[in-house]
């Protein structure tokens, strides 16, 4: 669950945890959550409404069950060797594969502040810290629920959000774990996992679509600009910059190409399934002289269609009188 | 009270054993695909609205354009900016081009549920368009599947009010888009000083902001009749003065162009429901005490 792969691995499929968490030596809940989990009450996150439509389904809750890490940020600062190449000619210290793109500055050698190239730089090791983070806090709800031996967690809900002012960041996820009246336990024992809950996961069902997991993904773009994004970037009328508006195409290419990578991380995960219910939210943190550094998160529903679609008759308008 | 029967519903598929089939087929490994996933941001009710009209989902596609606004575009001056104007439709016109490039690859025939983002700053213009690329199941399109890959249509409309256009026999070709930019107007320290005291219409207000709405939508309006629309539905409007500027007032509009593909407008017929479940009268105890409820509805 690591390397990028938040919530890839469904039941049955390779980079699932080994066997449930319950009394096994090496499992990392806390004492506390080993004593709640040991209870014999239910509990839930589940609203009421969804509650009776999960009882409708079938689904019996057994535990509220939660996942927690705290990352420190790392990644910048005096002393990282995360910058870009030395030169136009050399990427940056990516892994193969990853997305880069050189601009160079159409004005010759002008000063040594001049800036004469830029590159666009994805950043896999601020996406693998991400998903480390992200797949740590979910690793450890799944461990909660397969300790309950449920079948499945319903209604999860994640957020990523930073701890007072030191500088980490937290992420956790909540959900309700629930085992299907007279189901099979999934495939190697690991928990399936969705957003959805209630209606709209019997509306799910009905449609012929089975959650599979959570999935997400981080993309992270660095933009070191070049002599004419920053001109155009920063206001700065210069000899070559355009006197009218103008596409900032470094800038727009950075934009696409991070939720580019972010739809093909995603994608990675699928393995043929289908993603449901996407969000993308996107942060650009603008830095100085046209720098800026775009994230992109991408999540949702992977779903498996588990039989032929029927289609539903389209529904007739109505008016209300009231 | 319901007393169980409905003779004109139709069979509720049981949902628990739909439930323990979709458990079963996780209950063993899932065979290796080499299937490349759908990716959408419509939620489980617009899919299955979208399928009901024959049209599948294939991919989450987003285009993205950034675009400079020249130095000095916001100083103080008179009427309209024209330059910040022109970055806007410009960055909406690439971004636009960009989705649709996205759709082409996926071989879509249109985007529906578009979410629109635009941030003014000082020295650019950000358009951000995300939806879903989607096309007709079987791949069929009453415009030519060459013609509707290669000019796919872009809607801001969510799936249910794409589902209903379409079923009124209208389709949308594409986003209308207008802004419109000005400074806000100056009076002479003569005027401003005689107003103090009255209270009195500011005209060169009223014109310039009158005139700047007006142009946002004309512009909206154009820009429909420019993608092939024969009008607008949906019409959102934006205003406020910019946060950096503040002497500068801007005005967006934008929609879905749409346009009769039918031989005439077809009525939907909707039926009428009176909904029994009313709010209910109870007892109120203030009634008791003269009080001049006699009930309550909750």
């Amino acid at each position: 669950m690591t390397d990028g792969q938040v919530g890839a691995a469904g039941p049955g499929e390779p980079g699932e945890p080994a066997g449930p968490a319950e009394g096994a030596p090496g499992t990392d809940l806390p004492e506390a959550a080993v004593r709640r989990l040991e209870s014999t009450a239910f509990s839930s996150g589940l609203t009421v409404p969804d509650f009776a439509a999960c009882l409708d389904l079938g689904l019996q809750p057994v535990a509220l069950v939660q996942g927690f890490c705290v990352m420190q940020w790392g990644w910048y600062g005096q002393g990282s060797g995360y910058m870009r190449g030395m030169s136009p000619y050399v990427g940056g210290p990516q892994s193969a594969g990853s997305y880069s793109e050189t601009y160079r500055c159409p004005h010759g050698f002008v000063s040594n502040e001049h800036r004469s190239w830029g590159q666009n730089l994805e950043q896999p090791w601020v996406e693998a810290a991400w998903a480390q983070g992200y797949g740590s806090a979910y690793q450890r709800m799944i461990e909660e629920a397969t300790a309950h031996g449920a079948h499945g967690v319903i209604g999860v809900v994640d957020r990523v959000s930073s701890v007072a002012d030191t500088g980490t960041t937290e992420f956790h996820f909540l959900g309700t774990a629930v085992t299907v009246d007279g189901g099979p336990p999934p495939a190697g024992g690991v928990p399936w996992s969705t957003y959805l809950a209630g209606q709209r996961l019997t509306k799910s069902i009905e449609a012929g679509f089975m959650p599979v997991a959570v999935v997400a993904a981080l993309a992270s773009v660095r933009v070191w600009a070049y002599c004419i994004t920053e001109y155009l970037m920063e206001g700065n009328m210069s000899w070559g910059s355009p006197t009218g508006p103008h596409l900032i195409e470094q800038v727009s290419k950075a934009h696409m190409a991070v939720r580019q990578l972010a739809r093909k991380h995603v994608r990675q995960q699928l393995t043929g399934d289908e993603l449901h219910g996407a969000t993308i939210d996107v942060v650009a943190r603008e830095l100085s002289q046209g720098d800026e550094v775009i994230d992109c998160t991408l999540r949702g529903n992977r779903m498996r269609r588990f039989k032929d679609f029927d289609q539903v008759e389209l529904p007739r308008p109505t008016v209300r009188l009231s | 009270m319901s007393t169980g029967f409905d003779p004109g519903a139709a069979p509720r598929p049981d949902v628990r054993s739909e439930m323990l089939l979709g458990a079963r087929s996780l209950a063993a490994p899932a065979p290796p695909s080499e299937a490349r996933g759908i990716t959408s941001d419509l939620s489980v009710d617009e899919a299955l609205l979208l399928h009901a009209a024959g049209w599948e989902p294939l991919d989450l596609v987003c285009g993205v354009a950034v675009v400079s606004v020249p130095v000095g575009v916001w100083n103080w001056g008179r009427g309209a900016i024209s330059l910040a104007s022109d970055a806007h439709d410009q960055a909406v016109d690439q971004a636009a081009a960009q989705l649709r490039g996205e759709c082409s690859k996926v071989h879509g025939h249109g985007v529906v549920g578009v979410r629109v983002e635009v941030s003014v700053r000082t020295h650019h213009i950000d358009v951000e368009l995300v939806g879903t690329a989607v096309r007709p199941i079987g791949g069929k399109d009453a415009r030519g599947t060459d013609a509707a890959q290669a000019m796919p249509f872009v809607s801001d409309l969510s799936a249910r009010d794409f589902t209903l256009l379409q079923r009124a026999g209208w389709m949308p070709v594409g986003l209308a888009f207008g802004a419109s930019f000005v400074y806000a107007p100056r009076r002479t320290a003569g005027t401003a000083m005689k107003q103090t005291r009255q209270n009195v219409e500011l005209t060169n207000y009223t014109e310039a902001m009158y005139s700047a709405r007006e142009s946002a939508m004309e512009k909206m309006q154009h820009s429909a009749l420019h993608t092939g629309g024969q009008g607008v539905v949906e019409v959102k409007v934006t205003e406020g003065p910019m946060s950096f500027a503040r002497h500068a007032v801007g005005f967006t509009a934008w929609g879905t162009a749409v346009r009769l593909v039918a031989e005439a407008h077809q009525f939907v017929k909707p039926q009428v429901v009176l909904p029994l479940d009313d709010a209910v009268v109870t007892f109120d105890a203030e009634s008791l005490r003269g009080g001049a409820a006699k009930g309550r509805r909750r």
